[in-house]
């Protein structure tokens, strides 16, 4: 996926169009109850149990906004550098849907809590994944609004169900401007508002569990002309299937274009199983959402130190400003952070944030260890986290915790084992049976061989056996070196330490 | 004893004079014997008698809950009410029971108020004559009155009683009917236009509309939610202050009430109005309104300049456009509100199931009649994206310039302004319906509406007899949050008319003659 | 009498009144043969602005349906009425959402206080299948069929949605069992 990026790169430097990537992002507010009304917000409960006379619009009902949902929209507003609105407004947007109640939706559509916010994302390229790129997304604005319900085929009995525990849950709305260009891009602006939610705790942003819905707008275009017809990708529940659905909807564009043909303006779904994006047949006729000013929701209005009244109760005051002193470290600070405290590199920082729990568990075995943590995070990353991908693991699903890493490793810098027989170690252990990293050294018999006599023996052994080897160092060669401590390797089962071992082989041939 | 004012009868209940149940059945009685009024859609005897023994068992104690306690009410039902029907007068709630109380309903049960019934109204309180709801007609019982036979011949027949009958005004028809034939204290009707005080007007009772955001919406069904109020209905000015008490302040389930504290209070018993300055609105003498209606309306302006206070003419210049103003936004909001229902949820569903969106539209045409539907389509192309701006919100600008008179009005000095309710007193049914809704409701409406538009409080109150011997009733406006100077100068106003009791008697005869019974109800 | 002493300003209230409430009330004063009024009429008569696709989409719109001509009337009449807006100067003016603009929106603590209610929501509806809602069995808007034009596959036609939207011949024929 990543190399992909680099073809793109080539690709459009050479090919005439510009792929043009927007997204709209729907993030469900961490809350206890729903942005309107005072049933629960939880994913999982028997059907329509979370749901309120509100929720399934009995009529007669009210919306009363829940002071949290402002807070966590103020949360993120200023967490993405927008400007907070200290007055913003509700409306309805109108459609018809089985799982949409009121035959409408509370949005934010003329005036919103927060615009003109800008994100910075980063993400890996090349070879090794080692050379990082930053890049900036601007944000146009951020809504509060109304989640729906949930709508499910029982295609046996052909029949639709209708759950409405979903009905009525906060949700932020996030629009990126287009500032991307393919899915790699796209997927790590929203892995980095997915951290920058998790972190404020506005959100917490799981997209397997529909907390976390992203929109895709595509177009393409060519440099210096007008932005094409987009389309708009819809039903990516995962960061790699956004990358994929945005990519594959570039591709298909330009060929379609290629080909004479032309884009519509359409809606399309991302089928993952087949890998491709796939139209929504449209209603006939247009879609008009008839906006209208929410009657039942005086303005919003959100105060600053200098603006706030007298006279309203703390209750009913939401302090930007309190907000503001009190946001936690974002993700970019951490990552300064790592990168200043333990002297790693940035691409580490950024790995440790992007795999979830990694960050805590690297800072958790560099605390029970001695070893250097620029040599810890190698640890961490090239290998845990290696393992850990090849049996699609996460880290909070690993078979090795933390204190056992360190364990591990303090072997390793106490010298007793060497740093091969670590890494079988480690890879063992990954393997889940629930040993120890001592009882693993022990079983293969990895300890490094510590008698300096017993060594010397071997090395003397090795060298008698090979005078041309030996000759040839002598002779200037050497990289031959190199050969003969391989070969008392071997003749330790790899249980000799190659530093000692490379010691006392030189001394030996010095003589 | 049923005649009573609120007080009155609250100090019979706690001397012993009168028990509630005594009372309840009373109530329940006579609306039985009245019943081809059809101002009510449901009698809720058990309930009522049920709550009437709990009031006896609190007075009996010495612990009654206050004013209202024991006290029968109805409801127009168009507000929910727990385990109790309740049907917007529509098909497409008929068979619906709420589960939860609006909060104007809880909090008169909360007082020990007896909820006698669900009254009649247009469907979705969509009209000014309560004749266009389900459950048919709402006749004014002033049509029965001996007041009325007098003055409009001999003929006592019940053929002709019967195509002679009047409108009770609307939509709140229902609830000022009860109220005004005496089969309950005081009701709950809702005001988006006029609502509650232009039947009070046609019924002869005093019918009050509180500033918007005074009294909670909480369950009242909807029709305009940035104009709708709960109306109180009642038969004199002080019992619509004691009921007001009970119903103000502001409800954590709607945040469109204020949050600023209200205090209940009495009206004082010696008024002077001298220090008073009313507004009379040139604008409103238009060319409908009835000669009649006029020399009431002038006579009332003299008798406050007589008793000292100031009487001066005032301009409204934005009026006129009031109509049209309403007209646009009313249909906007009511097709957004009634976009609620498709039958799903709850309410009337249709059996036609090839698709959800089918459902969806054969449920709406089976349940709603056609003045909701009319209004649903117009309010949409409203707020189609290409009218939105000219339509919605240019009508929203009005809608501002309207409020903005008001303001000014009252800005230079003025306390409340004197209008008439109507245009005249009740017209028969016969007659009201040759007109189609929207167009009557445009004419009826014209001086209430702008105050549902400003969102000022305004009060009718029954005023003299026409000459037909029907009620004809004046309107107040009210400074916002100033019901208490409000109905201060309606009360000595109200004094001042010494409007007349209905007589009921031969409304019973005719019912008497409908049911070969004789029955005496009053003591 | 009141009256009396203002009639001066009285009457010049009356005429100006009196066409405001004329044109105010279009179609309500059948029996006022006033000819400034019927010319009145005649100029807010507008070009046809109800066009068939108009119908149609405010229908679909709105799901109800105008059921006969009547229904059509009725809207043009409306729109006509609601044309007399423009005749009002609203330069400068904002519009008003609500009488409480100046009022800021209440706002709740986050706790849970409502829900648990399956049985008192599921009594009202008409149809229902254990605890959900059923509503038919096809869904609005999401119907979706594949068109693969992906070059990476070849191509086999897959229908992957559930139900088809209802067809234009469907829409007519529910309209016409009204009629």
């Amino acid at each position: 996926m990543h190399t992909n990026y680099m073809l793109f790169l080539l690709f459009f430097s050479v090919a005439p169009w510009r792929p043009v990537v927007g997204l709209e992002i729907h993030a469900q507010i961490n809350s206890n109850s729903k942005i309107f009304s005072g049933s629960q917000v939880q994913f999982i409960a028997p059907p329509n149990s979370l749901v309120s006379f509100f929720d399934a619009s009995l009529p007669g009902t009210l919306p009363v906004l829940n002071r949290r949902c402002v807070e966590a929209a103020v949360m993120t507003g200023l967490a993405l550098s927008c400007s907070i609105n200290k007055k913003s407004l509700f409306d309805r947007k109108h459609y018809f849907y089985a799982d949409l109640p009121a035959g409408y939706q509370i949005t934010q559509q003329r005036l919103p809590i927060a615009v003109n916010g800008n994100l910075s994302y980063t993400f890996c390229v090349g070879a090794k994944q080692s050379q990082l790129v930053t890049k900036n997304v601007r944000i146009k604005r951020i809504q509060l609004e109304q989640d729906s319900g949930k709508s499910l085929h029982n295609d046996a009995r052909s029949q639709t169900l209708i759950d409405l525990n979903r009905a009525g849950v906060g949700l932020m709305e996030v629009v990126m401007e287009p500032d991307m260009c393919c899915g790699v891009e796209a997927a790590a602006a929203v892995r980095e508002l997915q951290l920058i939610l998790q972190t404020l705790g506005s959100s917490q942003a799981i997209m397997a569990e529909g907390q976390l819905r992203v929109d895709a707008n595509v177009s393409v275009h060519h440099p210096g002309e007008p932005y094409g017809v987009r389309t708009e990708v819809k039903n990516i529940n995962s960061l790699r299937f956004l990358a994929k659905a945005v990519d594959y909807e570039i591709q298909r564009q330009i060929e379609e274009l290629e080909n004479g043909g032309t884009i519509l303006n359409e809606t399309r779904t991302f089928d993952y199983k087949l890998g491709c994006t796939i139209p929504m047949r449209d209603k006939e006729g247009k879609q008009d959402y008839r906006f209208m000013p929410e009657p039942n929701l005086p303005p919003l209005i959100l105060y600053d130190a200098k603006s706030l009244p007298a006279n309203i109760g703390d209750q009913q005051v939401v302090n930007i400003d309190w907000i503001q002193e009190r946001l936690p470290d974002l993700p970019s600070v951490k990552r300064v952070r790592l990168v200043e405290q333990y002297g790693i590199l940035p691409e580490h920082s950024f790995t440790l944030l992007n795999e979830d729990g990694l960050m805590e568990f690297f800072e958790d075995v560099v605390r029970e260890t001695q070893m250097n943590p620029k040599k810890v995070i190698g640890w961490v990353i090239s290998e845990l986290l290696g393992h850990l991908k090849q049996y699609d693991l996460t880290v909070k699903e690993s078979p090795v915790n933390s204190l056992s890493l360190a364990d591990l490793l303090n072997l390793l810098e106490r010298r007793v084992i060497s740093s091969s027989a670590a890494k079988q170690v480690l890879k063992e252990l990954c393997k889940g049976e629930g040993k120890t990293p001592l009882q693993m050294v022990k079983e293969k018999q990895l300890e490094l061989i510590q008698n300096q006599s017993e060594l010397d023996q071997i090395c003397q052994a090795v060298m008698e056996r090979h005078q041309e080897e030996v000759m040839e160092i002598k002779a200037g060669n050497r990289k031959v070196l190199n050969k003969l401590i391989g070969l008392v390797q071997r003749a330790t089962e790899r249980r000799a330490d190659p530093i000692l071992v490379k010691q006392i082989l030189e001394k030996k041939l010095s003589q | 004893m049923l005649r009573a004012a609120l007080r009155e009868v609250s100090t019979a209940l706690k001397e012993g004079r009168v028990s509630p149940t005594e009372l309840c059945q009373r109530c329940l009685s006579l609306i039985k014997t009245t019943k081809f009024l059809n101002a009510y859609i449901t009698v809720t005897e058990d309930t009522a008698l049920r709550q009437a023994e709990e009031s006896e068992k609190r007075y009996r104690r010495g612990q009654s809950l206050g004013d209202l306690d024991g006290i029968p009410v109805a409801v127009k039902d168009n507000f929910s009410t727990a385990g109790i029907e309740t049907t917007c007068a529509s098909n497409m709630l008929k068979g619906y029971i709420p589960p939860y109380n609006a909060t104007v309903v809880q909090k008169l049960l909360d007082q020990g108020a007896v909820l006698i019934g669900k009254t009649n109204l247009d469907e979705f309180a969509m009209g000014s004559g309560s004749t266009d709801g389900i459950f048919g007609p709402v006749r004014n019982p002033w049509s029965y009155s001996r007041q009325y036979k007098e003055k409009c011949g001999q003929n006592s027949r019940l053929e002709n009683e019967d195509s002679s009958w009047l409108i009770a005004g609307g939509s709140s028809g229902g609830s000022a009917a009860a109220v005004s034939s005496f089969t309950c204290f005081a009701a709950l009707g809702s005001d988006t236009g006029g609502s509650t005080r232009n039947p009070a007007a046609h019924c002869g009772v005093v019918g009050l509309k509180p500033t918007y955001g005074l009294v909670s919406r909480h369950g009242l069904i909807p029709l305009v939610n940035s104009m709708d109020v709960p109306g109180i209905l009642t038969r004199c000015v002080d019992d619509a202050a004691t009921v007001l008490g009970v119903l103000a302040g502001h409800d954590p389930k709607d945040s469109t009430t204020v949050q600023d504290p209200f205090n209940p209070f009495e009206l004082p018993s010696v008024i002077d109005v001298s220090k008073f300055c009313i507004g009379i609105p040139k604008e409103y003498h238009i060319p409908g309104l009835s000669s009649e209606t006029l020399a009431v309306w002038s006579k009332a302006a003299d008798l406050f300049e007589n008793a000292g206070a100031r009487v001066i003419e005032v301009s409204l210049p934005h009026t006129c456009y009031s109509i049209v103003c309403y007209h646009v936004l009313c249909t906007a909001e009511v097709a957004s509100n009634m976009a609620r229902f498709d039958g799903l949820e709850y309410g009337h569903r249709s059996n036609i199931d090839k698709s959800t969106e089918s459902m969806y539209a054969a449920t709406r045409r089976e349940g709603f009649n056609d003045v909701v539907r009319g209004r649903i389509l117009s309010g949409n192309y409203f707020l189609l994206k290409q009218n939105y701006e000219k339509y919605f919100i240019k009508a929203q600008k009005v809608r501002r310039l309207i409020a903005n008179d008001f303001v000014n009005v009252f800005n230079s000095g003025v306390d409340v302004l004197l209008t008439p309710t109507t245009l005249r007193d009740a017209v028969p049914y016969v007659e009201f319906i040759k007109e189609d809704n929207r167009t009557r409701s445009a004419q009826d409406d014209i001086f209430t509406q702008a105050a549902n538009m400003s969102g000022l409080p305004a009060v009718s109150i029954p005023t003299a007899l026409s000459e037909k011997g029907l009620p004809i009733g004046l309107q107040f406006v009210g400074h916002a949050f100033q019901e208490l100077q409000l109905l201060t100068v309606a009360k000595w106003f109200e004094k001042q008319a010494k409007f007349p009791i209905l007589q009921l008697q031969e409304m019973l005869d005719h019912a008497d003659a409908l049911s070969h019974q004789k029955i005496s109800l009053f003591s | 009498m009141w009256a009396l002493r203002n009639s001066g300003c009285l009457c010049a209230a009356w005429s100006w009144g009196r066409s405001r409430l004329a044109r105010g009330t279009a179609g309500g004063r059948q029996t006022d043969q006033n000819p400034e009024w019927q010319l009145e009429e005649q100029k807010l008569l507008p070009q046809k602005k109800v066009t068939m696709e108009l119908l149609d989409h405010l229908e679909r719109l709105a799901l109800v349906d105008f059921r006969n001509w009547e229904g059509v009337e009725r809207l043009e009449k409306a729109i006509q009425f609601a044309d007399q807006l423009h005749e009002v100067n609203t330069e400068g003016i904002e519009p008003m959402d609500s009488v409480l603009e100046d009022r800021c929106l209440y706002l709740r603590e986050d706790n849970i206080t409502e829900g648990n209610c399956t049985k008192e929501l599921l009594q009202n509806a008409s149809q229902t299948a254990d605890e959900y809602f059923e509503s038919p069995p096809d869904s609005l808007q999401k119907a979706a069929f594949c068109k693969l034009r992906c070059s990476f596959f070849a191509g086999e036609n897959l229908v992957t949605g559930n139900i088809p939207l209802p067809k234009l011949e469907e829409h007519e024929s529910f309209l016409q069992d009204s009629n």
